[in-house]
């Protein structure tokens, strides 16, 4: 199977973070990641990433902000012709910092935000952050640049759907994402803390259909909580299909969670991005359907969700290779049913662990 | 419910619901519609009045009553004509004639907008998918379209004089046609949904029926938007694979008539617009037009275009 054309290439700048919400997606070991790629080293991927193709830089982390030298990275990834996106926590970056941002070619802005209101926001976040997130959104739209709204769903914020919602039109954002936790690293770690019920889920839904329907200019992406459904997610798009994710210490990976599988990835400190993404045998490992076992082998629908998530089959089913437990044809699927349902009725639920390395 | 509040229940959902609350209707009323815009308006409500009478051929199959049928049979006359009288279908494309529209090409139905020819097709889906009961109740808007109907022809007098008056024929018989129709159609829901179920079911078709002419509208306004490229939306010719717009939530690609479509929508063309200025360029049958609405909208949607301040 050879690679295809990357879109997207994910830019983890950093693993450090002002915050330590209990669902991040980085992995456990964050210490583990320094940060191996100074600016000039991601001046070189962005280059090497617009000959592969890709049209879209997504800078993130961690909170890509910490990094002193991100104006010199947007640049470059400008200079590249890429559209630059900043992903980020609204800390601790200012309006004057955004600015400076925006002028070296910074195209648009995702700001994550935990609930609708300070309390809730402040206690998932581990610090006093919701005011100086609204100014921040503000400040991202007096600069005209679009605004994507993020929150990740779980137990302590699903009944506050249609609340995210207007504040997500009161801060004239363009994209609202309402994301179910999907239960990876930390959020898998704290799963008995965030797993909602299945009626906490048919409420937001509902929610959600009764706001887009009144919706203009604002897109609202409701990510369905995977445990709870039928058959999995079509986990990036297919592994190294579309898009790519540069960790911190330089290593070229299919996603986000792919650093915890035991595979070979290789890093941009040795080789070029170009090997990275078409030889490193870990990018290899699951692309196309050779590696499928059954039931995904034979199955139709194959070709619309690649057997979903594989880091998902190596937490829960001990192999990569196998079906996406979340899939209700997968022989692991009763397990993580099982495991739903504790969790779930772990009634209010155990004390977070929280995310650390500041 | 009591024969007296099902009726007072059916008129409070045209008097929330019904599409003469509708912005576009509100404005045609104000006198504030440019011709465009009433062209575009009478072009498109044409295919509205051709599946009137084939949905009143449709509620004639679901009744096995002679005197239902020899009444309701009449509302095809009204619209098709009787060879005698002129019917609806021609006194609206006299009135195409009177705001400056061909009339051969508005009958071709060829520049019908999608919005508005899935709203009409919703209705006549409807009505196919229902019973007796409910399909006349769908038709009960016509309690509100006689009233309407006087409106418009004060305010096309008033705002529209350049419309000449044998345009407005149409309105006029409607103005005599709609309120009787309404009271038959009136008659038999009343007399026939008497338990709470049926009342429901029929209170339901009606407010469909408002959604329906409501979405018709929509679909009119649409085609009066101005487009253009959204704000910070790339637009790259030089893709080994194509045209591409890369936006910041996606990147969209391309042929090359879609390229050429996103380069009429600059900001000063309708979609009807568009649409005609394709038309113009290719000279192919009506499939590119239909194409250029699919594509337009498709493109709104993803955020590509958007509507022009």
């Amino acid at each position: 199977m050879s690679a295809g054309r990357p879109w997207n290439l994910i830019a983890e700048l950093t693993y450090r973070c002002p915050l330590r919400c209990p669902y991040c997606s980085n992995p456990l070991d964050l210490a583990a990641h320094p940060d191996a790629l100074g600016s000039e080293a991601w001046a070189r991927a962005f280059r090497e990433a617009r000959e592969l193709g890709v049209v879209h830089a997504g800078l993130t982390g961690g909170e890509p902000t910490l990094r002193r030298d991100l104006p010199e990275i947007v640049r470059a990834a400008a200079q590249a012709e890429l559209h630059v996106h900043l992903v980020t926590a609204g800390v601790p970056i200012d309006a004057a910092g955004l600015a400076t941002l925006a002028r070296a070619g910074l195209g648009s802005v995702q700001l994550s935000v935990q609930d609708a209101e300070a309390a809730g926001s402040d206690r998932l976040a581990g610090a006093p952050v919701f005011a100086k997130k609204l100014a921040f959104a503000r400040a991202v739209r007096a600069l005209g640049l679009p605004l994507t709204l993020n929150v990740v769903l779980h137990r302590e914020n699903l009944a506050h759907v249609a609340e995210l919602i207007a504040l997500a039109r009161e801060l004239g954002a363009r994209r609202l994402e309402l994301a179910n936790t999907q239960y990876h690293g930390w959020a898998l770690r704290n799963r008995a803390a965030l797993l909602p019920t299945r009626e906490q889920l048919r409420d937001a839904a509902s929610a959600v259909a009764r706001e887009r329907e009144r919706s203009s200019g604002l897109e609202i992406v409701f990510v369905l909580a995977d445990y709870f459904a039928e058959r999995p997610k079509p986990c990036m798009g297919g592994w190294g299909r579309k898009a790519m994710v540069v960790a911190p210490d330089g290593r070229v990976l299919p996603c986000h969670g792919a650093a915890e599988l035991p595979l070979a990835f290789w890093s941009l400190r040795e080789h070029s991005l170009r090997e990275c993404w078409e030889d490193a045998p870990g990018m290899n490992a699951y692309r196309g359907e050779a590696w499928m076992h059954e039931p995904c082998r034979s199955c139709p629908e194959r070709a619309n969700d690649f057997g979903g998530c594989r880091c998902q089959s190596f937490a829960l089913a001990g192999d990569a290779a196998e079906a996406d437990p979340a899939c209700a044809l997968s022989p692991h699927h009763a397990a993580l049913v099982a495991a739903r349902e504790r969790d779930a009725a772990a009634a209010g639920g155990p004390a977070f662990a929280w995310r650390t390395l500041r | 419910m009591t024969r007296e509040a099902f009726e007072a229940r059916l008129r409070g959902i045209l008097a929330e619901r019904y599409h003469d609350r509708h912005p576009f209707n509100l404005r045609m009323h104000a006198g504030t519609l440019t011709t465009p815009e009433i062209q575009t308006w009478v072009r498109n409500r044409y295919y509205y009045q051709t599946r009137i009478p084939i949905k009143d051929g449709l509620i004639l199959t679901k009744s096995e009553d002679p005197c239902f049928r020899r009444q309701w049979i009449r509302r095809i006359h009204d619209h098709d004509g009787d060879g005698a009288r002129e019917g609806g279908l021609e006194l609206w494309l006299r009135l195409a004639e009177a705001v400056g529209l061909d009339r051969a090409d508005v009958a071709s139905l060829r520049d019908v907008l999608p919005g508005v020819r899935r709203a009409c097709d919703a209705y006549v889906r409807f009505v196919s998918g229902h019973e007796l009961l409910e399909s006349v109740a769908s038709s009960l808007t016509e309690l509100a379209a006689g009233g309407l109907m006087a409106r418009r022809i004060a305010c096309f007098e008033e705002h529209y004089p350049w419309v000449k008056t044998d345009g407005l024929r149409y309105f006029r018989s409607r103005t005599e046609q709609a309120p009787r129709d309404a009271a038959e159609g009136l008659g038999l829901v009343l007399e026939q949904a008497t338990s709470e179920e049926d009342q429901e079911r029929c209170a339901g078709a009606l407010l469909r029926k408002c959604e329906i002419l409501w979405a018709l509208l929509d679909g009119v306004e649409w085609g009066a938007r101005r487009l253009q490229l959204a704000p910070g939306a790339q637009l790259r010719d030089d893709d080994a694979e194509g045209p591409l717009v890369v936006l910041a939530e996606r990147a969209v690609q391309m042929n090359g008539t879609g390229r050429e479509i996103l380069g009429l929508a600059d900001g000063k063309r309708t979609v009807c617009a568009i649409a005609a200025a394709l038309r113009a360029r290719h000279r192919e049958p009506p499939e590119v037009e239909r194409e250029a609405y699919a594509f337009l909208e498709e493109m709104a949607k993803l955020g590509v275009l958007e509507t022009a301040p």
